[in-house]
């Protein structure tokens, strides 16, 4: 699914920390395959391989968020493809309310992104890294961060 | 067929006096449900209230007497404890005389139980050498607002805050202490008073706040006298109250003249903008309170704070008004009854002075006994006598003086020094554990009786199960040792009765009976048995015999002990909302452990960089009395040169290091003012 | 109405219909559930929007019904309940923790001013045998929602720190909260809620109250009502609650039947196209 529409400004060299947790199945593979084909995406991602986009636990994007992370990413398989058969099911619900909560709350959705990738699709996944990250630079920086005293 | 009931029951921690049902599922307390109609709670409760039913049945409660033989504790039989007992004290009081004798009564048992044990103390064991912890936290309270106005309580009640169009909270961390009372102070700022808190820490009510005023530890004095200052100079006093109702208004304002904001800036650390601000606020609110608690009592001028709290409210004529008054907020669910009820070496219950003879002779009659005339030993002295050896034997009372008292190496030594000491308690506290007899009691939750909340409301609670193994309610406990030393009274079968002893020999309580609380609970005055009871004081006159408010011209004192070279920083200590007093009830709740499992000195990042030290490392606080190991919590909630602990947690005891210096009237230690090194551990 | 309500519930006890009514009594000038066995008892029987007889209850954390049903497996119970707590009943039997079979509901109809009053949207049992239907209050007609959706997001975040910051942490919005049933709460975790802060960090512990609330809120209303410091828990719970229809066509409370969409797959439950994204 699409976050919502980013008009695209400069930001002063803004460099977002973008966390990512990556299903080990499929877009963790699929970000290997980007790495040993030389593909290039933004350093912005860091990386958590987490066993399945079921096992991201909606209080796992707020913690990142609050911690320091100006975007949260979480990709999956494809629908069908789920080696649990349907943990991503589970993640494009919670997703989707989670995003719908953060809005409430007066967290911004967009920048919270639900993306399926398979293990094969490097390319794809070096689109959405970037698409992502020049959301967030566009967002700029998160205003949830907690500042360190 | 299973057992299930709802039982209405006043919260044992804070005098808030929230009431709540207690759910009971064949004998055992499954959850706490709020009560919605109660004035204070509204259906609310605090975290310590939503777990108050959770260390009833914690598998350390006492269930058996105890009796100390070779250093280690065996159970014995009620009969063999209650008769030992009754035999040492009866021969201590023989060779020694009576004042070889002390009790601690407690501010957690119920008023029926302290008149109870302060009957006992008087009528049995011919002392008045009884007192209670109010001595560590009010007893300046208690001298000082009699002596400016002529009755020791809160003037207010508490919902009425909600409507103050200004309030000054001075030492009380209210919203967590008396979180139910913490939450009027947030309903008033939403209809738009003015906060003002003084207080050195950022608490958490700062966060409402419209003026924070910093001061210095021991510094309240200055500040309300600065305050006053301000407002004489300004014209802003209220000169037909203080005609009308007041003397001693020359003294104040020839003593104020000198406390510049200025002045007072250089004393206590608030910049003089501020104090001039806050004191404009205050003075020109149509109906401003000022509520207060042990930050401003727990001084060696603890009576001259008080008395200084009397002085503003008094002089912007916000005293017998609705939503106005000098409100101190009582620490503990009965130390206002504990009070009330005379558990003081000077007074029986309703501020009945010993040495008044008429009083004496009313009690002599209604007990039957000759009484004695001389006023008692308080707390710190009755340690002061057990090291010299002058008190022989005492009676302690779910009391816990070895964590809850100033400087606990020397009660430790004036405990262990005593030739016989029973302690009475629910779980074998600190104290209990050098005892030579130790007798359980049973928890708030498994007797009937009255608590007075700090609003002077009496309220009931009621038995919710059976009480635990063979632990006994305190009441029973006190009447049958009476009875074993001779006593043809205390023939009690329920308190009820004893609540009508009470009413008969108390005025402030004449009204109040049983069957009548049963309908909700009743504040004192309540004089007669159709007296709706009294939500605020000092309407048309004061309670001091010539009925006029008392002003009083205060000089600032210095603290006892203050920072020098080798000791640098201040200490004051204080309290979490998760926990409460020696943590006998809330560190045996698991919610409340888990929160706050042990206990940490707060140090400014400034002084920490200084010293070295990282958050949560382990450090050694040192003062002239003793030494702790604890855990650093690095903040900016504590200014440079100060530091805080809280007092809950015995392996880390804040009261190892305190000063026992205390008020010269009212005999209030020092617990928010000492000096000490803070080191890094090598 | 109360009349009506004794006479049927001793119509039950005497016909053995049921062998006890769980409802309120009228208890120490105030209102307390009971297990009413025996029908002389009934005169004390009343009905109160302020109190509910489906608490979850502390430190057991268990719901009283479940307690009863535990203790007396086969005791058939009449359950007098308005519509929040027919629904907090069926969300609890979806989640095993009461027995339905054994249970009859007493059906009792709000009023329009009960309804307004708590901001009921099914101000009825399903079933109602006792009182008229009165209409709901909607989404629309909620001030404090009105005020949240017309917030930007800067100013939304802003109103949400201010309230939550009131927050003493007496956890007595998940305490009385009918569906806070899990033996093990991450509130209580310090992986999410640091022990010991107050006022908890923003935004994590209200978040985890509502998250975990989005496929069980019966909103009644509860734990609003039980916050000392007012925060208005329950306009971000309408809203979410709101939000789960609307993509998943699911409402909790309304039938025992129907499974959470949080725990069935796309196929059984899909998330409706239209609705997936979020303006903002």
């Amino acid at each position: 699914m699409k976050g919502g529409k980013i008009d695209q400004v400069s930001n002063n060299g803004f460099e977002p920390k973008i966390v990512g947790f990556l299903c080990n199945w499929c877009s963790y593979a699929g970000a290997d395959l980007a790495g040993t084909a030389r593909l290039k995406y933004p350093a912005n991602l860091r990386v958590i391989r987490v066993m399945c986009s079921g096992r991201v636990s909606p209080e796992f994007v707020v913690k990142a968020l609050r911690a320091g992370a100006d975007g949260v990413m979480v990709l999956g398989c494809h629908i069908g493809d789920c080696h649990y058969q349907a943990g991503n099911h589970r993640a494009a619900k919670r997703i989707a309310i989670l995003r719908r909560l953060l809005n409430y709350m007066g967290i911004d959705p967009r920048r919270v992104r639900l993306e399926w990738v398979s293990a094969s699709e490097a390319q794809r996944f070096t689109k959405i890294v970037k698409e992502f990250t020049d959301d967030m630079k566009a967002l700029g920086p998160n205003p949830m961060k907690k500042v360190k005293v | 067929m299973l057992q299930y009931k709802n039982v209405l029951t006043t919260c044992p921690y804070c005098g808030a006096g929230c009431n709540y049902y207690l759910q009971v599922f064949d004998n055992q307390i499954v959850g706490v449900l709020p009560s919605k109609t109660h004035p204070v709670s509204q259906g609310k409760l605090c975290i310590k209230g939503w777990n108050a039913g959770d260390f009833v049945n914690h598998a350390d409660r006492l269930t058996k007497p105890l009796m100390k033989k070779d250093g280690k504790f065996v159970e014995i039989s009620w009969d063999e404890a209650l008769k030992t007992v009754a035999g040492k004290l009866t021969e201590y009081k023989e060779k020694f005389g009576p004042d070889s004798l002390a009790t601690l009564s407690s501010a957690k048992c119920t008023n029926e139980e302290n008149f109870l044990m302060m009957k006992f103390a008087r009528a049995v064991l011919g002392t008045n050498n009884v007192d209670h912890c109010a001595r560590l936290c009010h007893a300046s309270t208690v001298v000082g607002l009699v002596q400016s106005f002529g009755s020791g309580a809160m003037t207010n009640s508490i919902v009425e805050l909600e409507d103050a169009d200004c309030i000054f909270i001075i030492g009380s961390n209210t919203l967590e202490q008396h979180p139910l009372v913490g939450r009027y102070i947030q309903r008033a700022k939403e209809k738009g008073a003015k906060i003002i808190v003084a207080d050195p820490r950022i608490i958490t009510l700062v966060q409402i706040a419209d003026y924070h005023l910093r001061h210095r530890p021991g510094t309240d004095v200055a500040l309300f006298n600065g305050m006053m200052n301000v407002i004489i100079s300004e014209g802003l006093e209220d000169k037909q109250f203080i005609k009308e109702r007041t003397e001693g208004i020359e003294d104040l304002t020839e003593t104020v003249k000198k406390y510049t904001p200025e002045y007072v800036a250089k004393i206590t650390g608030v910049p003089a903008e501020l104090i001039v601000e806050a004191a404009r606020t205050y003075a020109k609110a149509e109906r401003a309170a000022i509520v207060y608690s042990m930050g401003i009592t727990q001084h060696t001028t603890g009576v001259d704070n008080v008395k200084s709290s009397g002085n503003l409210a008094m002089l912007t004529g916000n005293v017998g008004k609705a939503s106005t008054g000098v409100n101190p907020l009582r620490g503990q669910n009965n130390v206002q009854g504990a009070c009330d009820m005379g558990a003081l070496p000077n007074v029986y219950s309703g501020y009945q002075n010993v040495t008044d003879e008429k009083a004496r002779a009313k009690f002599e009659e209604a007990w039957k006994t000759k009484l004695p005339d001389k006023v008692g030993l308080t707390i710190i002295e009755m340690m002061d006598n057990a090291v010299k050896g002058n008190l022989k034997a005492m009676y302690i009372m779910g009391e816990n003086p070895m964590v809850s008292d100033p400087d606990i190496n020397h009660v430790k030594e004036a405990l262990e020094n005593l030739e016989f000491l029973v302690v009475q308690d629910i779980f074998l506290t600190e104290t209990a554990q050098l005892a030579d007899i130790v007798l359980p009691a049973t928890t708030y939750a498994e007797k009937d009786g009255t608590f007075t909340s700090t609003e002077r409301l009496v309220q009931l609670i009621r038995t919710a199960i059976e009480p635990i193994g063979e632990s006994r309610p305190d009441w029973k406990i006190i009447s049958d040792l009476a009875k074993l030393m001779g006593s043809i009274d205390f023939k009690y079968n329920s308190p009820s009765e004893i609540m009508d002893e009470i009413a008969a020999l108390t005025p402030s309580y004449h009204g109040i009976s049983n069957a009548r609380l049963e309908e909700g609970g009743l504040a004192w005055p309540c004089p007669t048995s159709e007296h709706p009871g009294t939500p605020f004081l000092h309407k048309e006159k004061f309670t001091r015999p010539n009925g006029k408010g008392q002003l009083f011209g205060i000089e600032f004192k210095e603290a006892a002990e203050l920072p020098d070279k080798e000791y640098p920083f201040l200490l004051t200590t204080g309290r979490v909302t998760f926990h409460f007093h020696t943590g006998t009830m809330t560190r045996r709740t698991a919610l409340l452990d888990r929160e706050v499992p042990t206990g940490f000195v707060e140090i400014n990042p400034a002084d920490a960089e200084k010293l070295g030290i990282r958050d949560e490392e382990l450090v050694s606080v040192q003062s002239r009395r003793g030494k702790i190991e604890i855990k650093a919590m690095v903040t900016d909630r504590i200014p440079e040169n100060i530091v805080f602990i809280p007092f809950h947690f015995a392996e880390c005891a804040a009261n190892l290091l305190t000063n026992s210096a205390y008020d010269p009237v009212a005999k209030i230690p020092e617990f928010k003012v000492c000096a000490v090194k803070v080191e890094k551990i090598k | 109405m109360i009349g009506k309500v004794r006479e049927l519930a001793k119509e039950w006890l005497t016909t053995k219909k049921v062998d006890a009514i769980f409802g309120l009594r009228k208890q120490n000038n105030d209102v307390a559930p009971y297990l009413f066995t025996d029908v002389k008892e009934l005169k004390d029987l009343v009905l109160s929007i302020d109190n509910r007889i489906c608490f979850t209850v502390r430190p057991s954390k268990q719901n009283i019904v479940h307690l009863i049903q535990k203790n007396s497996p086969d005791m058939k119970i009449g359950i007098i309940a308005r519509g929040c707590d027919e629904r907090a009943l069926i969300e609890l039997a979806k989640r095993f923790q009461i027995d339905l079979e054994k249970i009859e509901i007493l059906g009792v109809a709000c009023t329009n001013k009960d309804a307004e009053e708590c901001l009921c949207p099914i101000p009825y049992p399903k079933t109602i045998i006792i009182g008229e239907k009165a209409e709901g209050v909607s989404l629309d007609k909620i001030k404090n929602v009105e005020s949240l959706l017309g917030k930007t997001l800067e100013e939304k975040a802003a109103f949400w720190k201010e309230q939550l910051s009131k927050c003493i942490k007496c956890y007595g919005c998940r305490n009385v909260c009918p569906m806070c049933i899990c033996k093990e709460c991450k509130l209580e975790e310090d992986l999410w809620v640091k022990s010991g802060e107050l006022p908890p960090d923003f935004p994590m512990y209200h978040f985890i109250r509502f998250y975990h609330m989005a496929d069980r809120c019966i909103e009644c209303g509860q734990c609003e009502k039980a916050c000392p410091a007012g925060i208005p828990l329950l306009t971000i719970s309408k809203l979410v609650r709101k939000d789960v229809k609307e993509l998943f066509d699911y409402e909790a409370g309304k039938d025992v039947e129907q499974e959470s969409p949080l725990v069935t797959t796309l196929d059984e439950t899909p998330l409706k196209e239209e609705a997936k994204d979020v303006a903002v």
